[in-house]
């Protein structure tokens, strides 16, 4: 109501439609589980990811995706995914 | 303190337009008076003098000016020296909007600005006679002194008589379709039932008020129903308006506000016309907000506050009664209220308002249960940030203070360390009110009474005080300034974030916060912190009040059905006390079904027994027993029809929906039985053949419920596993696999509701492995 700018969590929601186009042409099992994975990073960390109020929609999402990433990785490959 | 003569109930405005009316309270014989006043407020016109000198000579001469007088003042806040102002005076009250429009179109609505145009008659009457809604009184007639000032907190209300009202109709059943010409069969008043034939029940109910003469007539859907109703059936009976009085004062039949649909919120929302009875308030606690909440006690002190009639209290939202309030501060402080607010946000780089234009800290709380969190909020935090760093219109960017140390997080906005903002002046009683209240509240052997009126004006505060950080991003807000508001996020967001460490240094990990709201974690469970001590510490550290809400034996923290992620807002939580905390569950919604419901408060309270996150779990399989019960009742088609209605909120007009939904087949079928609904209100039905195209067929109306319907037994198995799904889905319990359970006809193999990743884990272990079992994975053990 009455803002200006869409809030991240609005973008983030924009990009990620954008994204499905890249989806459509993953042509493996292992690929789309692995795309799934990256966007589920790209939402994880939407609180940090506004507090920056970065105008660069893509650093906000790289950082939330590559901690996602590295948060997995050191707690091995069933890690933190949600049901 | 000298003993009131009386207190000021209420001042209306006359019909003939030029005066206004006073209805005082005597003390001794507790019967009203009725005092005309004559006054007509003029309104400001402030611009350059010499546009001003033309524009008196102009309007001196037209037949709706009483008068024109060219002054100096300082109209506006932002204004540091006097100019030139035309007070205009307008021959009747009712004619100040039609006048004022000429006025601004005169000047090309850019070389006048106006000042006190809306404020209504009486709202100015109170504020220039030192007046306000149930003042103490002294005096009589016209010459009125208040004995006290509006801000006094320990004041006693006055012996207000209230009366339940309620219309029947003869022959019809209260909640169904009348016929147009149903006649009136009873009437009860207080605790008084009339009846008998029409014209004298009319009589009878005019003779009654005059005996018993209430101040407040309370009503469930008065301004849909009972006065309609009666006002036309008086009508039938050939009364007149002056035989057939219902307030202290003759009015007509007519409604003074038409109904009216309205967006609030992306809601759209419905308000009924209103019937004001001139002397008597009349709340309509569905047609009313605030009430339920509030109550009258509530609604007393935001009068008094607002200096607006309870009767608009009552009808309109608290951030009405807020900018009265300001109102009110603003002409104390010499100044007067703009018409429009002409103060557009400034220009700025795309990337400034990037960093600007956000709201408070979020976080997604992590889903599952969860054992031993203590809960934390800041009382009133928007507020407190608005008072403590003087965030206001006028004081942001001040030019009397270029090197002010009061600057906002991240954006740099100044605030002004001369003088204090309208917004601060506002809220800084408000605050003291509603601590003072709160204080009273815990002092030993407080007679319930009293404690109960002091709680109604505790909630009343808490909505005014929410409504004034929302008005400040107003765009029509009269005082709000955006930069203002997003000032306020940033302390907000800096407080949040420099709770993390804070928490952490005191022993404790952040498991989920929003805005103003922590939910903690000790971090060693053998040696917790004390959360008492905690919040004390953070309190004086930050300058605002945290408080210890309570610890919970454990917590649900639910997922979005789209990506599996933890929601903010959704969540059900056991209190050591055993309170229950619930937030965005199917039962908090005001379109659930009771048979969703039922189901809800079964789960919780087998939960209830629950004492950890492990407690939980173990019951887990015992939830799942229940929700078969559950559906199978509504499978053997034994389910009570009236516990299966839904409620839904029409969105818009009936003929500008296109496709073909429930509402519309239940709107149809009203229309048919010569009900209309108009957008924003509700309709209420059971479902009975989702696949019908024929609107008889597919639902059933509330109104024409018979009671013996057969219901869509599919349709209402879909509800409760859609329910189960939102309280269980943590513990890996989903809608499709439910379905599947209960009726295996068509239900979906596999659930569409996982999130897309785990759907994407599964296909590749489908892939992998295609003999594998389909719920081996599942926790519950749903086969």
């Amino acid at each position: 109501m009455g803002r200006t700018a869409p809030t991240y969590r609005q973008a983030l929601e924009e990009r990620m439609k954008r994204w499905d186009e890249f989806a459509r042409l993953l042509t493996t099992p292992e690929d789309r589980a692995a795309f799934e994975m990256v966007r589920t990073g790209a939402r994880r960390y939407a609180a940090q990811a506004t507090y920056v109020g970065s105008p660069d929609l893509l650093e906000a999402i790289l950082l939330s995706v590559l901690t996602d990433l590295a948060v997995r990785l050191r707690s091995g490959p069933t890690g933190t995914a949600p049901r | 303190m000298t003993t009131p003569d009386g207190w000021l109930l209420d001042v209306t405005e006359s019909e003939d337009g030029r005066s206004v009316v006073l209805w005082v309270k005597d003390r001794r014989t507790e019967r009203v008076r009725r005092t005309a006043v004559e006054y007509r407020p003029p309104f400001g016109v402030a611009g350059p003098r010499a546009d001003l000198e033309r524009l008196a000579r102009h309007l001196a001469a037209l037949p709706v000016v009483e008068r024109v007088e060219l002054g100096s003042g300082r109209p506006s806040l932002f204004d540091r020296r006097p100019r030139p102002v035309l007070s205009v005076t307008p021959t009747v009250n009712s004619g100040r909007r039609a006048l004022a429009r000429t006025v601004d179109a005169l000047g090309g609505y850019e070389t006048f600005t106006l000042y006190d145009v809306d404020l209504s008659p009486p709202q100015l009457y109170h504020l220039t006679h030192g007046l306000y809604p149930f003042a103490p009184v002294v005096g009589s007639g016209a010459h009125l002194t208040a004995t006290e000032p509006p801000e006094t907190i320990d004041y006693a209300t006055p012996p207000l008589r209230l009366a339940p009202f309620e219309v029947r109709l003869a022959g019809e059943r209260r909640g169904r379709i009348p016929p147009l010409d149903a006649r009136l069969g009873s009437v009860r008043l207080g605790s008084t039932t009339l009846d008998g034939p029409e014209e004298d029940l009319l009589r009878a109910l005019v003779g009654e008020l005059a005996r018993s003469d209430p101040d407040l007539l309370l009503t469930q859907g008065g301004d849909s129903f009972d006065l309609p109703w009666l006002y036309r059936r008086a009508a039938a009976c050939g009364l007149s308006p002056r035989e057939f009085v219902l307030g202290r004062e003759e009015v007509g039949f007519a409604p003074t506000r038409q109904a009216r649909s309205f967006e609030s919120y992306g809601r759209v929302l419905y308000r009924s016309a209103t019937f004001p009875l001139p002397g008597r308030f009349h709340i309509d606690r569905e047609n009313s907000f605030l009430y339920d909440d509030a109550e009258v006690a509530g609604l007393v002190d935001a009068a008094r506050l607002s200096r607006l009639s309870l009767q608009t209290v009552v009808r309109q939202s608290p951030g009405t009664c807020f900018t009265a309030m300001e109102m009110a501060h603003a002409l104390a402080l010499g100044a007067h209220v703009p018409w429009k607010k002409n103060r557009p946000e400034g220009f700025r780089r795309a990337d400034r308002l990037v960093a600007a234009d956000r709201g408070g800290v979020i976080f997604l709380p992590p889903v599952g249960v969860h054992g031993g969190i203590d809960e934390f909020d800041f009382a009133s935090l928007y507020p407190h940030i608005m008072v403590r760093k003087n965030l206001s219109a006028e004081t942001l960017e001040c030019r009397c203070c270029p090197k002010s140390p009061i600057r906002a997080p991240g954006l740099g906005y100044r605030s002004c360390t001369r003088r204090v903002g309208l917004i601060p002046r506002t809220l800084a009683p408000l605050l003291a009110r509603r601590l003072a209240y709160k204080a009273a509240l815990k002092r030993p052997g407080i007679p319930r009474e009293e404690a109960e009126g002091l709680k109604r004006r505790v909630r009343m505060l808490k909505w005014i005080l929410v409504t004034a950080f929302g008005y400040q991003g107003y765009r029509n807000a009269r005082f709000g300034r955006i930069e203002c508001h997003e000032a306020i996020n940033a302390y907000a967001r800096e407080l949040l974030a420099s709770l993390v460490p804070a928490a952490e240094a005191s022993g404790y990990s952040v498991v989920h916060g929003i805005v103003d709201s922590l939910w903690l974690r000790p971090i060693d469970p053998a040696h917790p912190p004390d959360p008492e001590v905690f919040a004390r510490q953070m309190s004086e550290r930050f300058d605002l009040p945290l408080g210890y809400e309570g610890r919970y034996d454990w917590i649900v923290f639910l997922p979005a059905v789209t990506h599996g992620l933890g929601v903010p807002n959704r969540y059900y939580g056991l209190y050591g006390d055993g309170e229950f905390k619930l937030r965005g569950i199917g039962g908090r919604r005001h379109d659930t079904t009771t048979l969703v419901r039922r189901f809800e408060s079964e789960v919780l309270a087998l939960f209830r027994t629950a004492r950890d996150a492990e407690g939980v779990r173990a019951l887990l399989p015992r939830a799942l027993a229940r929700a078969d019960r559950f559906a199978e009742r509504v499978r053997a088609g034994a389910w009570p029809v009236d516990e299966l209605l839904v409620s839904h909120r029409v969105g818009q007009a009936p003929e500008a929906f296109v496709t073909f939904t429930d509402s519309v087949a239940a709107l149809r079928q009203l229309a048919e039985a010569g009900a209309s609904r108009g957008a924003g209100e509700v309709v209420r039905f059971v479902l009975l053949d989702r696949r019908s195209r024929s609107f008889r067929h597919r639902v059933r109306v509330a109104e024409l419920l018979e009671g013996d319907e057969r219901y869509d037994v599919d349709a209402y198995l879909e509800l409760l596993a859609r329910d189960a799904e939102t309280l269980l889905a943590p513990f890996g319990v989903d809608r499709a696999s439910l379905l599947a359970r209960w009726h295996a006809a068509d239900a979906p193999a596999r659930s569409p509701y996982r999130s897309a990743e785990a759907r994407a884990q599964l296909a590749l272990d489908d892939a992998r492995d295609p003999e594998r079992t389909l719920f081996a994975s599942d926790p519950v053990g749903l086969e």
